[in-house]
């Protein structure tokens, strides 16, 4: 049997104002090496899961609560200091919308060293090497001069590989990728998932929370189909797409699909 | 940046074309002749023909339009006229005037930013705590007081009753203090809620998550924000800078401060036409230098404000 990575047990999310339950006690796990592709539309409390598990909810408005096993350390429990440092260094996030995802007053350089720097005990000189390396790894030519640039300089396209080059650079057990193809167009679109498959060869598990059928298609091995914060539906990819068992399941790819026609249909 | 820069000194030639014009108009419309009162206040009981006389001295009897480009050709070569109450000359008598009010309203600036930017980002970051509660009732009080009133309460508290700080003692840094915290409260007020705002509004942003997301240190974050809410308090800033260096009148009178606000009160009063349009001119410019120098620093400091900055794009 294969190690596991990550352990959800019911996991729940909660509005601690109104006492509303986001996600409701949902319970997975990832194998080491696995991609895990979570599918929902607006609202199922896919994105919440993925930012539930790297804390990034704002405490002081969400409450969460269950298990989050990660090499058999509870990421939830976790004290501040202990869990920062896994933060970016094991667990890594891809956001969705690149273009504000870097704070704009700051060059894109200075983001990836800082990052480097926060993790690693290395100099100035080493951390900018090591950035340049990593935003070459991932096909962006002219490195040096995207380092000197700020975000608003960039395209959507580029910010969404520098941002892979960020999460790769610490080479980390598990990324998180939150939409990461939604904001960006058709040829980026392509080359992202690239990159993912990449990351995939690399062995590192990869979550790739997702509306997109097509994308979880491209890159998972397991799918699991949310709705107002429950799961549906889990399984393998395989199973998932040719004989889905739950209802929701079809209809989500039923829309997909005609999604799909339509766009094909607008492009003629 | 050359082009800006032309473009901003054909701004600032056009205000004050306009001020000085305005100054001159309203000046003229005015119920009270300045000949009959220089008249009354030099001789004890003026005819109507001396007051004639002094009139066209003074070059009042002229068309509105000579008397300005008169005025506008002297003012070119630095001669602004001699004070109507002091018979000085007005460029002789500006610069220590000015020094004096620069002097008090750089510290009320600096005053100004050692309150607002700790009290907003611990307010900002603590946002709606005990501490974010009693910052928001000091500051709805600070903005409510007429700085004229603070600046008198500071004055029988700290000058009379406990004498820690000196007044009416022009020269010495301990005369500064209360006059330049007079005027400092009321801008730190208003600049605390705003920055206190534009401070929770980025950390709402999409980078602050991203930020934390990599395993940044939260005062590296604190950072980050800091920069992000910067551009817009320091136009307001500055824009304060002009305020308080225009506005400083009644502040002035309250410390018997010798400041251009004084200056200009006491020739309104006494219809002292040269120094009035001195005066005029002199706020005139220095507002509009210092919103330049907003805008620079704004420049320098956001990259995206930038427009002659090539876009990099594969």
């Amino acid at each position: 049997m294969s190690e596991k990575l990550l352990e959800v047990r019911n996991l729940n999310v909660r509005l601690k104002k109104s006492g509303e339950t986001l996600v409701k006690d949902i319970s997975f796990s990832m194998e080491k090496g696995q991609t895990l592709g979570i599918i929902g539309e607006s609202g199922s409390g896919k994105t919440m899961t993925g930012k539930a598990l790297l804390r990034l909810l704002n405490p002081r408005v969400f409450e969460t609560g269950g298990e989050a096993l990660f090499c058999g350390r509870n990421l939830l429990a976790l004290h501040e200091d202990e869990f920062r440092s896994l933060r970016g260094k094991a667990l890594s996030m891809i956001m969705q919308n690149p273009m504000t995802a870097f704070a704009p007053m700051t060059r894109i350089g200075k983001q990836l060293t800082v990052t480097l720097s926060a993790h690693l005990a290395i100099g100035k000189k080493e951390a900018y090497e090591r950035a340049l390396r990593a935003l070459r790894d991932v096909n962006l030519h002219q490195a040096e001069k995207i380092m000197r640039s700020y975000p608003h300089e960039l395209s959507g396209g580029m910010l969404q590989r520098a941002m892979i080059a960020l999460a790769l650079m610490l080479r980390p057990k598990l990324i998180i990728a939150d939409e990461a193809t939604s904001s960006v167009d058709a040829i980026s679109e392509e080359m992202i998932l690239e990159e993912f498959m990449k990351i995939r060869a690399q062995g590192i598990s990869l979550l790739i929370v997702t509306h997109d059928f097509g994308v979880a298609a491209a890159l998972a091995d397991h799918i699991l189909v949310m709705k107002d914060g429950c799961i549906m539906e889990q399984g393998t990819a395989r199973s998932i797409f040719h004989a889905p068992r739950h209802e929701y399941t079809k209809e989500l790819m039923d829309a997909s699909v005609l999604a799909e026609v339509n766009n094909h249909a607008q492009s003629f | 940046m050359a082009k800006l820069v032309i473009n901003k000194l054909i701004a600032l030639v056009l205000i004050l074309i306009g001020v000085s014009l305005l100054s001159f108009f309203f000046s003229s419309i005015s119920p009270v002749d300045p000949a009959e009162a220089y008249a009354r206040r030099t001789l004890s009981r003026p005819t109507a023909a001396q007051v004639e006389e002094i009139r066209r001295e003074m070059g009042l009897d002229k068309p509105f339009y000579e008397q300005y480009f008169s005025w506008a050709a002297h003012v070119l070569r630095g001669d602004f006229g001699t004070s109507l109450l002091t018979r000085t000359p007005v460029s002789a008598e500006l610069p220590g005037k000015f020094a004096a009010t620069l002097h008090v309203v750089l510290l009320s600036m600096l005053f100004t930013v050692l309150i607002t930017v700790p009290l907003s980002v611990v307010s900002a970051a603590r946002k709606n705590g005990v501490f974010d509660q009693v910052t928001r009732v000091g500051t709805i009080v600070g903005l409510s007081l007429p700085n004229f009133w603070i600046g008198f309460m500071l004055l029988v508290l700290f000058a009379v009753m406990i004498p820690v700080f000196k007044i009416a003692d022009y020269g010495s840094f301990k005369s500064l203090v209360l006059p330049a915290l007079a005027m400092a409260i009321p801008m730190a007020s208003s600049a605390i809620r705003v920055f206190r705002s534009n401070l929770i509004h980025s950390y709402q942003c999409d980078f602050v998550i991203y930020a934390r997301s990599r395993g940044l240190p939260e005062r590296k974050i604190t950072g980050l924000v800091l920069q992000h809410a910067l551009p817009p308090m320091v136009t307001m800033l500055f824009q304060y800078f002009g305020y308080a260096l225009a506005g400083s009148a009644m502040v002035e009178a309250v410390f018997s401060w010798p400041g251009i606000g004084s200056y200009l009160v006491k020739a309104i009063v006494g219809r002292d036409l040269p120094a009035i349009n001195a005066c005029v001119l002199l706020i005139a410019v220095l507002f509009v230098l210092v919103n330049f120098a907003a805008e620079l620093v704004n420049l320098a400091i956001h990259p995206t404000m930038n427009a002659s900055r090539e876009g990099y794009r594969a």
